[in-house]
């Protein structure tokens, strides 16, 4: 909370009586304003401080205004995967953080990858790897089976353009993603008031080998991180319109059955959870909601990829 | 001076008078699905349950009553007719799913008021299209009167109740309507970031630091002063982990203490049984701010396609203790309704459990374990 006598060069009203009647009043920085009906400067004053907090929290909506903002941004992108896109009734949705958890080689990152040569034809996607996993050539494959057979340059002209629309960033610690995600929340601030080709696909892969080495049994540093994290990624896809998809690995539950990783702290954070799992051998994979905001837990599907 | 004192004495008016002031004054809002649980504005009612168990979706119903009006256009919608607020912690509130509810919850009011006049199915289909520009209509004015806000941060959270008094003004001016209801979705929500913070003093003079419990007090005091002057119902969801401390496993819950044997439809959780099932974690400032507490549970346990129950239940009850196979198997009889066959009454299932525990062999009841 800034101290109110460094807003007064911003603004002019708040001039030395009105900071000595908040003195006496005990208030030193704009979180403490309180009513008085005095003279008509002190009251100007106070509007504006209450004014500055104002601007402190995100405005206030009412529902006509948020279906509106739902209906013209907060489109549903298709993975390319029909079983998934069925499931999930058109696809992800923008503005909200999906999750997928499985074991290991449930085909987590291929679904991410196919995911992401869908929105990248038209969008811009961002590709955050913490495991050396991101493979342009999967990337070309998937665009190769779906693109009609024309002249060879053609096709190698569409690769490039889709290519270049996903940028790919290693990350190895929590405090790296921090730094690439406030960089890309000052990007896409400036990307927001231009047309043109946006960001619209944001993919973690994946966020539990950044969170788990910090959540030990008695830190709470670790869940704080963790929730920042969420919250960080939250305020990115709804105030931005990306949306989010995010790797989450299982571990060792009670009674032999495996359950996602990173605790019950985590459970509240994405807006849907789908469960991933491979037949041993086969191509076939099996995905479950977990939890989704409109749809009953336990339904499942099947997809090939 | 006797008559001084006499008129100290003289009532201002009588126990019945007070009871019909209060009543017209701060009536009981029966909220479904919590109508048998008499609210009035002033109190502050706290949702708790495991994540998935419906508190959010109790939110909004409340909203969607409060906010659809008594009387409209001669059908009877049933609601307050008062506008509502609604605080998003989680940030996870679907405004697609809220305006579904709320069109259904409009047609069901109008197709009921159409059955009571004895419509056929064709004249119930034509009246439909006739009332679609009112249902729009009703539909817009609904949604004009639910407000929202979501914060990302505690001092996020901490400015919108500062500002909340001017808002509710301004409302009242603008809109001639008043706010009856305060939703809070997740009160601990910033719990482990507020935790984690607590080492840094937010200024280097004798200005309090970015504590929880000082948090949470600011917001207990908040709210408080804006009950006193803008009386409403505060409902607050709070995300908690249940089961008991000794197991933490979620299939061997003490389910015996929530659930009833007689009546299923009203389960009370009896006065013996006052260790609460899950671990509190809210400071004491805003548990003593609590009036209501109302604690929320999905009972319809689905099994997930992932776990094999079978393989998963036969390693319980062969490896744990012969009480707890007792509980477990009650489990499986009252939770796993959909493995089990329907057939199975209670009195088959302790015939069952009898012979399990005289059996220490591996060999399964066939007719018992076998799953569709």
């Amino acid at each position: 909370m800034a101290r109110l006598a460094n807003l007064e060069t911003e603004y002019p009203v708040l001039d030395s009586t009105v900071r000595n009647f908040c003195a006496s009043h005990g208030i030193f920085s704009a979180a403490f304003a309180e009513q008085n009906n005095s003279s008509e400067r002190l009251k100007e004053g106070i509007a504006q401080v209450l004014s500055i907090i104002d601007d402190m929290h995100q405005p206030w909506l009412n529902g006509m205004e948020l279906l509106e903002d739902a209906k013209r941004n907060k489109h549903v992108f298709p993975t390319g995967i029909q079983g998934i896109d069925l499931l999930l009734g058109g696809g992800i949705r923008v503005g909200q953080l999906t999750e997928l958890v499985g074991p290991s080689s449930s085909g987590k990152t291929q679904v991410c990858l196919r995911t992401a040569s869908n929105v990248a034809r038209n969008h811009m996607v961002l590709y955050l790897d913490t495991g050396n996993s991101f493979s342009p050539q999967r990337i070309a494959y998937f665009l190769g089976k779906t693109i009609n057979p024309s002249s060879a340059q053609a096709k190698n002209q569409f690769l490039q353009k889709v290519m270049s629309n996903i940028s790919c960033h290693s990350v190895f610690d929590i405090f790296a993603m921090f730094d690439v995600l406030h960089q890309l929340e000052s990007y896409l601030r400036c990307q927001d008031g231009r047309g043109g080709c946006q960001m619209r696909l944001l993919i973690v892969d994946s966020i539990s080998s950044l969170i788990s080495p910090l959540l030990g049994s008695s830190s709470t540093q670790g869940r704080a991180l963790m929730t920042s994290t969420g919250y960080l990624l939250k305020k990115l896809a709804h105030q931005h319109n990306l949306a989010v998809l995010i790797i989450n690995h299982t571990v060792g539950g009670e009674g032999g059955y495996s359950k996602p990783a990173l605790g019950d702290s985590w459970k509240c954070i994405p807006h849907s959870r789908l469960f991933l799992s491979c037949d041993r051998g086969s191509n076939n994979y099996n995905v479950s909601i977990l939890r989704h905001p409109s749809m009953a837990s336990g339904k499942a599907a099947r997809f090939v990829i | 001076m006797g008559s001084h004192a006499k008129a100290w004495l003289v009532e201002d008016e009588s126990a019945r008078e007070m009871l019909d002031r209060v009543l017209t004054e701060r009536p009981f809002l029966l909220l479904p699905p919590l109508h048998r649980v008499p609210l009035r504005v002033g109190n502050v009612v706290e949702l708790v349950g495991p994540s998935s168990s419906s508190k959010t979706h109790i939110l909004i119903q409340a909203a969607i009553t409060c906010i659809l009006p008594k009387l409209w256009k001669g059908v009877s919608y049933g609601g307050l007719g008062h506008s509502a607020m609604f605080i998003d912690l989680d940030c996870r509130f679907d405004v697609l799913r809220f305006s579904e509810l709320l069109n259904h919850r409009i047609m069901e009011a109008a197709n009921g008021s159409s059955s009571k006049v004895g419509c056929h199915q064709k004249d119930s289909e034509a009246q439909f299209e006739r009332m679609k520009p009112y249902n729009e209509e009703l539909f817009a004015l609904c949604m004009k009167r639910f407000l929202y806000i979501r914060c990302y941060d505690s001092s996020e959270f901490l400015a919108t109740l500062k500002t909340l008094h001017y808002r509710l003004q301004k409302e009242r001016e603008v809109h001639g309507v008043n706010v009856h209801l305060l939703l809070i979705d997740s009160i601990g929500a910033f719990h482990w970031v507020d935790r984690g913070s607590s080492s840094f003093p937010l200024e280097y003079d004798n200005r309090k630091s970015w504590h929880l419990q000082n948090v949470s007090e600011a917001v207990v005091q908040e709210i408080r002063r804006l009950l006193l002057v803008h009386p409403m119902l505060v409902m607050a969801t709070k995300a908690v982990v249940l089961g008991n401390k000794y197991s933490t496993n979620e299939l061997t819950w003490n389910y015996r203490k929530w659930s009833a044997v007689d009546n299923p439809y009203s389960r009370n959780i009896t006065s013996s049984d006052q260790q609460l099932p899950y671990r509190e974690y809210m400071p004491a400032a805003w548990q003593s701010f609590v009036t209501h507490r109302i604690l929320v549970r999905a009972t319809d346990w689905r099994v997930h396609p992932f776990l094999n129950m079978c393989t998963g239940m036969y390693d319980l009850l062969y490896v744990s203790e012969e009480e707890k196979e007792e509980r477990v198997m009650e489990n499986i009889v009252e939770k796993g309704k959909e493995m089990t066959k329907k057939r199975k009454e209670t009195g088959e299932a302790r015939e069952v459990k009898v012979l399990a525990k005289k059996r220490k062999s591996t060999q399964k009841n066939p007719s018992y374990f076998s799953n569709e």
